[in-house]
């Protein structure tokens, strides 16, 4: 930066305010090689050239006597002026006990009367208009523009000066996100989501004020603490969270931290916050806990997911997915029919074994990388239906998980359509499952996705119905063929009557909105007796069959091409 | 007329008071030329004779830090002399030390002309 002031050959604007002329030529005189320089007789006429506008000035050299209006007063009015009070000025005095009332109203520095050498006034003035400059432009860095908490690098920054001088305090590391925020933004617009930024980062900045942390917003909606330990953090984040709650212009919003404890100031800076991120994401979804604290579990939980996310491409190209079904049965008529099948994905790792879907299944959908593995699944299950429709000459339907984040790939409807081509299959072989939390996400965009894919054919299922956020009001918006009653509801219908009422009602809303129910893990014959009673039309789970490998499900076809014959 | 050498004739340090001119020698003899008709010599004597010892020393003060940047000594030290007085607005008789300041003047004006 000093570099370029050199050899950019910028002149800068300096203004003298003096009153006798002899100082302000010799003044002027040793400044004019260097800077622009502009003269004035008393304050009152500087800041008349200040204010004018017409040059920007980067320094005031500032006599104290001087008639009509006094260097005093000049530094009064310039104080209290937003812009003017960004310009250093040096006072010239012989006086030294005007000097900290000077130091007081914003001067910078003194030259004193007679005047030292040129080379010490001139390299004075270069001196305090690079520090000037320099802090200006270090305050316009290392503030957040939005939220006016520190910048992200300016934090660490300043965390490491602590420690220098410091570092035997104990420190946490702390991270705050807001809970689907994106989802705030998409709903009520990006203003408002600014908005409650803006609040969230005051009642940060309040509840670290007294020099107890500092803060920063690290990006979007991540906010990073540093501050003296605590043991429990119950209170400070509850009370982020009351504050939220009272803001009149947003409905919930919920935050959840995560905290790395009394950190070893010897640890990187930004080590630590990767740290307290890590925590912060292993409570991302969940709707009891908004604290967590790092910890080798949170640790040895996050090197597992990284190992996963790694390891997603090479296993989908070796095939380490499988595709595994499981049968669908219509239970209205006098003996169980095979009517379809839902795709469901195992992985078997080479070196960690079989891993649970849910492992894998919401870290992929979390970071988007479900979308390949979905992918995956449509392939395979069209090319099984085909496989099967020519081994056995029947059409087993399959229904695959279409996620969240599929519904937002403008290519979706081709991909799909160009696998049904590939396989010679019908679009109603092929049958599409979405989860209720879509809706919640982006309402328009489902209803079009599905009016297109209806359009041609496709059914719709409605998955997982009554496990998340559930609204009557999704069943009677989004058109779809199919409900799939979450299996809890199935579980807990016998547990009492308030359970079995609530599925009654269900069936009772579909049966009135026409949409036939698939129940979902049905496991003994008292289940499947009650739901058929109550005129659910489809059963799937264990009582039939667990979801099993394609070679295994071949024996459901072969009993259901029996029953036909 | 003023030239570097009735100036140091005078008494002035004119090596210094170059140098504070960044060695601009005509600067320098135009800004001492200026000092023979400066009025606050007269208003200066005035605020005394008048016993305004405010506006004495305000005057004083300014003289002071004229005289020093051109080095007039021992002009200047005269006047530094006589501002200390006026800061602790001492009620003395000045006419010696005011009579002293304006023969140090009339004695430049004479160099001058």
């Amino acid at each position: 930066m000093e570099n370029f002031r050199r050899k950019s050959g910028i002149k800068r604007s300096i203004i003298i305010v003096e009153d006798e002329m002899v100082n302000r030529e010799i003044l002027s005189n040793i400044l004019q090689e260097t800077y622009d320089v502009v003269k004035a007789e008393n304050g009152k006429e500087a800041l008349e050239k200040l204010g004018s506008g017409e040059r920007k000035y980067s320094l005031v050299l500032l006599d104290l006597l001087m008639p009509v209006m006094d260097g005093f007063e000049f530094l009064e009015n310039i104080k209290n002026d937003e812009m003017l009070k960004k310009i250093p000025v040096i006072v010239m005095t012989a006086e030294k006990q005007a000097e900290v009332k000077c130091i007081k109203l914003g001067a910078v520095d003194f030259i004193t009367k007679p005047y030292d050498m040129p080379e010490v006034i001139l390299a004075r003035c270069e001196r305090i208009i690079e520090l000037s400059e320099d802090k200006s432009f270090i305050q316009s860095a290392e503030r957040d523009a939005l939220t006016g908490l520190y910048a992200k690098d300016f934090f660490m920054e300043y965390i490491r000066q602590i420690e220098n001088f410091d570092n035997s305090r104990k420190t946490d590391a702390v991270v705050i996100n807001i809970d689907h925020f994106h989802l705030f933004n998409e709903l009520y617009g990006r203003k408002q989501g600014d908005r409650v930024l803006k609040k969230l980062a005051e009642f940060i900045h309040e509840a670290l004020d007294e020099g107890k942390g500092l803060s920063c917003r690290s990006e979007a909606d991540t906010f990073y603490i540093y501050c003296d330990h605590r043991d429990d953090y119950e209170g400070f984040i509850g009370m982020l969270q009351t504050q939220l709650d009272s803001l009149e212009f947003t409905n919930h919003i919920r935050i959840r931290a995560g905290v790395y404890q009394g950190v070893d100031n010897e640890a990187i800076v930004e080590n630590r916050f990767d740290k307290a991120t890590t925590a912060a994401n292993n409570i991302r979804g969940d709707y009891i806990r908004n604290i967590a604290y790092y910890s080798k579990e949170v640790y040895e939980r996050a090197l597992y997911q990284e190992r996963l996310i790694k390891d997603i491409d090479g296993a989908i190209a070796n095939k380490d997915f499988m595709v595994y079904y499981q049968p669908k049965y219509g239970i209205q008529g006098d003996e169980p029919k095979l009517r379809s099948a839902e795709a469901l994905v195992r992985w078997k790792h080479p070196e960690l074994g079989m891993i649970s879907p849910g492992d894998f299944i919401p870290l992929f959908e979390s970071n988007g990388l479900v979308q390949r593995l979905d992918y995956f699944v449509w392939k395979e299950a069209a090319s099984q239906i085909k496989k099967w429709k020519d081994e056995f000459g029947i059409s087993v339907p399959v229904s695959v998980n279409v996620s969240r984040i599929d519904i937002f790939d403008p290519e979706l409807e081709n991909k799909i359509l160009n696998l049904l081509e590939e396989n010679d299959l019908e679009p109603g072989e092929l049958m599409l499952e979405i989860t209720e939390s879509a809706y919640s996400e982006n309402a328009d965009r489902l209803i079009e996705v599905i009016g297109d894919f209806r359009a041609k054919g496709f059914k719709i299922e409605m998955d997982d119905f009554g496990s998340g956020y559930s609204s009557l009001n999704t069943l009677t918006t989004i058109p779809i063929d199919v409900l799939k009653l979450d299996m809890q509801f199935v579980r807990n219908m016998l547990k009492n009557e308030k359970n079995l009422k609530l599925v009654e009602i269900i069936l009772d809303i579909a049966k009135f909105l026409e949409v036939p129910v698939v129940a979902e893990g049905v496991e003994d014959e008292e289940q499947l007796r009650i739901l058929k009673e109550r005129g659910c039309e489809v059963i799937q789970g264990y009582y039939f069959s667990k979801p099993v490998p394609p070679e295994e499900f071949t024996q459901f076809i072969i009993k259901e091409k029996g029953r036909i014959s | 007329m003023l030239t570097v050498q009735n100036l140091k004739e005078f008494g002035a340090n004119v090596e210094e008071g170059l140098q504070r001119c960044y060695g601009n020698e005509a600067l320098y003899i135009r800004l001492c030329g200026t000092i023979p008709t400066e009025k606050k010599f007269d208003e200066l004597a005035a605020a005394i004779e008048a016993k305004d010892l405010d506006t004495a020393f305000d005057t004083a003060h300014a003289l002071k830090g004229v005289l020093g940047n051109l080095c007039l000594s021992p002009m200047y030290e005269k006047v530094v002399d006589i501002t200390e007085y006026l800061r602790a607005r001492t009620d003395m008789d000045y006419s010696k030390k005011i009579a002293d300041i304006l023969a140090d003047r009339d004695r430049l004006r004479n160099i001058a002309e």
